[in-house]
């Protein structure tokens, strides 16, 4: 169970990129974060692991609070939170299994790592995993050569190594088309029921989190504005949907 | 509208006077401070190098003969522009009235004023003092630079004029214009631009630069080879001795036959007198036709040497390889003891032509082996730069120190071990070094071992000790940490304050007060700054107190990057000079400027490249849980190991160009070489290392080239 308290992030530059962020994601759901761009949806995920410091508040996750630990304890967190980005991030000179098996950086002992040394067992998991992907021929492929969506699979399976017991999904499908979203969502909501891994999302289409989402939660600058399931969504009315998006927003999608 | 009136105002001519009298000072009433006070400075700084350059002429130059000479020229020239100014004005007034017309005829002012400064130049000089002070100075170059002086002048009165009447400010470019025309005519006789003289001596150039251009035939030994043949001659000839048997034709070798084979010597008194010997008749055959051969006496010690006085010692060979020649009997002085008949030897000599051997020549071997040595200098300082510049750039990129962020009080307890831990590893290399034969006796294992000790023992020190701190501030009260951080900053910050205070003093003070003074006051300075600097850092500490964060990496990475752009700023041959006087002339102090150069250079590109990757992948690296040396290898070295090595190849390239240079001032390799040949007038060697130079540079250029075409 995650619980994210008073989370608040000032960036060196003055910007207010979150305010006092209270939420509380249980188990095995299938949580979306929406709002527009700038809303501090990247700065929450990525707080959650500690990529972005917080200011203030407290992140309880399974009871202990990731923001109190320490750089050795926040890689032993790290390792069991999988994360995929919206430009996959991969290393694109790379092989797909060198991407891959990168995921398994945090179980490996470092001098290992330097000379490119895995355990046997990681290697095998490491082809599972492609081939759950359905990309199971490419992994000695350069990871540049592969499209957009093939990429993004590499970056699930990378997360997948971790054998994580949550992803946190940085705008996962913002740079692929929509067929290709629903294929990469459809693998994250694989894992998600078949492994029982929380998933934290940030998505634009609201068509796409009424799909997938059990529970959804809006930022609008900075600030909490919406709380609810899916079914809500459906069900938002249009001044609630303005409040989450502005006063601009049109409804797209839904 | 406000165009008709700027049309309608009339120039100011209290401020062009002003500015007349004092260059820029109407434009500066005018509120015009900055652009008053520039041309102020220009027209003093234009003048003074003016009179300077023309007092240049004179051995021993006087400068108030110049500042003279220099200004009647200008005032010659400004009446001359002012002539020609009213000129201009009374043409315009009643003559040209449109526009275009009036804007010809200001162009027309310029041409006309410069025409006339050349035609009228020599009265201009002869006018501007005597002909002793004329001969002091560079009068053309003079009248040049004043002209230009005066057009100066009066475009910033002019300029001051229309300021003044607050008419739109004025385009610079003219005053630029004239000023870049007044540097150009100084620089050209500063830099003593001789056009005859290039022409006139390129005649004489071309016979060494011929010997330059095309040097290999001294890249090559060659034998001359020589034909000799003898025949003997009994001196003195007593009565009825007939001598050694005459030599006889030979069929396919050169011979002579002498006739007779026996006479007297001649006789040399010490009245001067000559009593010519005996003649003989030398006939010659089969040398090479047309060659000359020369003709040697051997006296019956055995030391042959050129008779002279009696008769044609060089003789030209006809075009059949025979001669026909008659000479008397030389002198030569023989011991007392040896008195009697004796037996002498007529021998001629042919230099037959020189002889290609196929052998290279000793200058040929030495310009190989400098260019080998110089290849090599530039790769072993390529090597030893990548070595250290890769771990250096990492410390000098800014996205990967920048948020290395600790505490002050992590920083304290990290120095407050980590020195004593290098004492300890100083220690030990000393004690491990000792048993196998010190500094002298195992360079390489000593070298090891102190890298090794100060890495590990250091890293060791400055964890624990900020593991310490860290703990002592988790279960101590806050007071003791603060404190303990506050003491080792204080401590730190006086002993540089104690270093900074003797710099001063040393440095600074000695410099007006003299060594003598300062040495005296150097210990008061030394504790002055180490009062200021300790107390300083130690309130700063304490006041920041134990949770306050200081970014190090930030700090490393500034003062790595400071250090570098200093190393790199100093050229590759000032470093070869410190090498020079470090190690002695050679390749080694070679390598060492190189590297030194190549270090910063290289550290430069590096960490350049590593600051351009892309931050997605050390983002995602990182959030699997990998530590920073992972994320690095994974992360950072993929995306940084084309730029890396493309970067090395090209440094290798300019290092083995730039070791030929450095060979020059004394740092090994071929330049070394050169330089001496160059220095001896030796043009053919020279030569063959200049194509040596030129051939490796080209090919080092293709390969690396090629090489880097590959891996971007």
């Amino acid at each position: 169970m995650l619980q994210v308290e008073h989370l608040t992030k000032i960036y060196p530059d003055g910007t207010v990129a979150l305010r006092d962020v209270n939420f509380t994601v249980e188990e095995g759901e299938f949580l979306v974060i929406i709002g527009l761009s700038g809303s501090g949806k990247s700065t929450l995920l990525r707080c959650i692991n500690r990529l972005v410091e917080p200011t203030e508040g407290r992140i309880l996750w399974n009871g202990r609070d990731i923001t109190q630990a320490n750089q050795a304890e926040l890689r032993m967190i790290r390792r069991e939170i999988g994360m995929i980005f919206q430009h996959f991030n991969l290393v694109r000179r790379s092989s797909v299994m060198t991407n891959v098996l990168s995921g398994r950086l945090g179980y490996t002992p470092p001098a290992w790592s330097l000379v490119n040394r895995y355990r046997r067992a990681d290697r095998q998991r490491a082809v599972q995993a492609l081939a759950r992907v359905g990309i199971p021929d490419k992994a000695q492929n350069r990871a540049d050569q592969l499209s957009g969506g093939q990429q993004q699979r590499v970056g699930i399976a990378r997360a997948l190594m971790q054998e994580p017991k949550m992803i946190l999904a940085d705008e996962p499908v913002a740079s692929l088309d929509p067929v290709l979203a629903h294929s990469i969502l459809g693998y994250l909501e694989k894992i998600n029921q078949e492994d029982n891994v929380t998933i934290l999302c940030s998505l634009h289409f609201l068509d796409l989190v009424q799909r997938y989402a059990s529970k959804v939660i809006g930022l609008r600058e900075g600030r909490l504005v919406f709380e609810g399931d899916s079914e809500d969504i459906r069900q938002m009315s249009d001044e609630r949907f303005r409040e989450i998006y502005g006063e601009e927003a049109e409804r797209l999608g839904a | 509208m406000s165009d008709y009136q700027s049309t309608e105002k009339r120039p100011s001519l209290i401020h062009g006077l002003l500015s007349f009298i004092l260059p820029g000072l109407g434009q500066m009433i005018a509120g015009q401070w900055a652009r008053g006070i520039s041309l102020l400075i220009s027209v003093i700084v234009l003048g003074f190098l003016s009179i300077w350059t023309i007092a240049q002429r004179a051995r021993f130059p006087d400068y108030e003969v110049s500042t003279r000479v220099f200004i009647l020229l200008l005032l010659q020239a400004g009446a001359l522009l002012v002539f020609l100014i009213a000129l201009r004005y009374l043409l315009g007034r009643f003559f040209i009235k449109d526009v275009s017309g009036q804007a010809l005829t200001q162009v027309g002012l310029g041409i006309f004023y410069v025409l006339t400064l050349l035609l009228v130049a020599d009265s201009l000089i002869a006018a501007a003092g005597s002909a002793s002070d004329i001969s002091q100075v560079f009068g053309s170059t003079g009248v040049l630079a004043a002209g230009a002086l005066a057009a100066f002048w009066f475009w910033q009165a002019s300029d001051a004029a229309r300021i003044g009447a607050d008419i739109a400010v004025p385009s610079m470019i003219p005053a630029v214009l004239i000023a870049c025309v007044l540097i150009f005519v100084l620089g050209w006789n500063i830099t003593k631009i001789d056009l005859p003289k290039a022409v006139r001596e390129y005649r004489d150039t071309q016979v060494i630069l011929r010997r330059i251009v095309w040097p290999w035939q001294s890249a090559f030994e060659y034998e001359t080879q020589a034909v000799e043949v003898s025949a003997k001659i009994q001196a003195p000839c007593p009565e009825g001795a007939e001598g050694p048997p005459a030599n006889q034709p030979q069929e396919d070798e050169a011979y002579i036959i002498v006739t007779p084979t026996c006479g007297e010597l001649t006789e040399r008194t010490l009245t001067g007198s000559i009593e010519l010997g005996t003649e003989l008749s030398i006939v010659g055959g089969n040398f090479a036709p047309g060659s000359t051969v020369e003709i040697l006496w051997k006296n019956p010690i055995g030391n042959p040497f050129r008779p002279r006085g009696v008769g044609e010692t060089t003789i030209q060979v006809g075009p059949d390889g025979s001669f026909v020649t008659n000479l008397n009997i030389p002198s030569a002085v023989i011991p007392d003891t040896a008195a009697g008949a004796q037996i002498h030897t007529l021998i001629v000599r042919q230099e037959s032509a020189v002889v290609f051997t196929g052998n290279l020549s000793r200058e040929m071997n030495l310009a190989l082996v400098g260019m080998l040595e110089t290849i090599m200098l530039g790769l072993m300082a390529t090597f030893f730069g990548i070595i250290l510049a890769v771990p250096i750039s990492f410390l000098a990129a800014r996205n990967l120190m920048s948020p290395i962020v600790t505490t002050l009080s992590g920083v304290a307890g990290g120095l407050l071990l980590m020195v004593p831990a290098l004492w300890l590893a100083f220690i030990g290399t000393n004690q491990i070094s000792g048993r196998i034969g010190g500094l002298e006796g195992a360079p390489l294992v000593t070298a090891s071992t102190a890298i090794l000790l100060v890495a590990a023992l250091g890293t060791l020190g400055w964890r624990t000790g900020s593991w310490g701190m860290r703990t002592l501030g988790e279960r101590a009260p806050d007071i003791l940490s603060r404190v303990v951080t506050a003491l080792v900053f204080g401590i730190l910050g006086a002993a540089l304050g104690y270093g900074l205070g003797t710099g001063f003093s040393r440095g600074i003070l000695s410099i007006p007060l003299g060594p003598e003074a300062a040495a005296q006051l150097e210990t008061r300075t030394a504790i002055a700054g180490a009062i200021l600097l300790g107390t300083l850092s130690l309130v700063y500490a304490y006041r920041q107190g134990v949770h306050g964060e200081i970014s190090i990496g930030i700090v490393v990475y500034a003062i790595v990057r400071t250090l570098m752009n200093i190393i790199r700023s100093i050229e590759p041959l000032i470093w070869a000079l410190v090498g020079i006087i470090w190690i002695g002339p050679g390749p080694f102090a070679g390598t060492i400027a190189l590297t030194i150069h190549t270090v910063a250079a290289l550290g430069k590109l590096y960490s350049e490249s590593i600051e351009s990757i892309d931050p997605g992948p050390i983002e995602a690296i990182q959030a699997t849980g990998a530590n920073r040396i992972q994320t690095i290898m994974y992360a950072v070295v993929p995306q940084v190991l084309p730029p890396f090595i493309s970067f090395t190849i090209y440094r290798w390239d300019i290092n083995v160009r730039l070791s030929t240079i450095i060979g020059l001032v004394g740092g090994g390799g071929i330049g070394f070489i050169l330089i001496q040949w160059i220095r001896q007038f030796q043009y053919e060697p020279a030569g063959i290392a200049v194509w040596l130079i030129t051939i490796t540079v080209a090919a080092l250029d293709y390969i690396s080239s090629e090489i880097r075409e590959r891996f971007v």
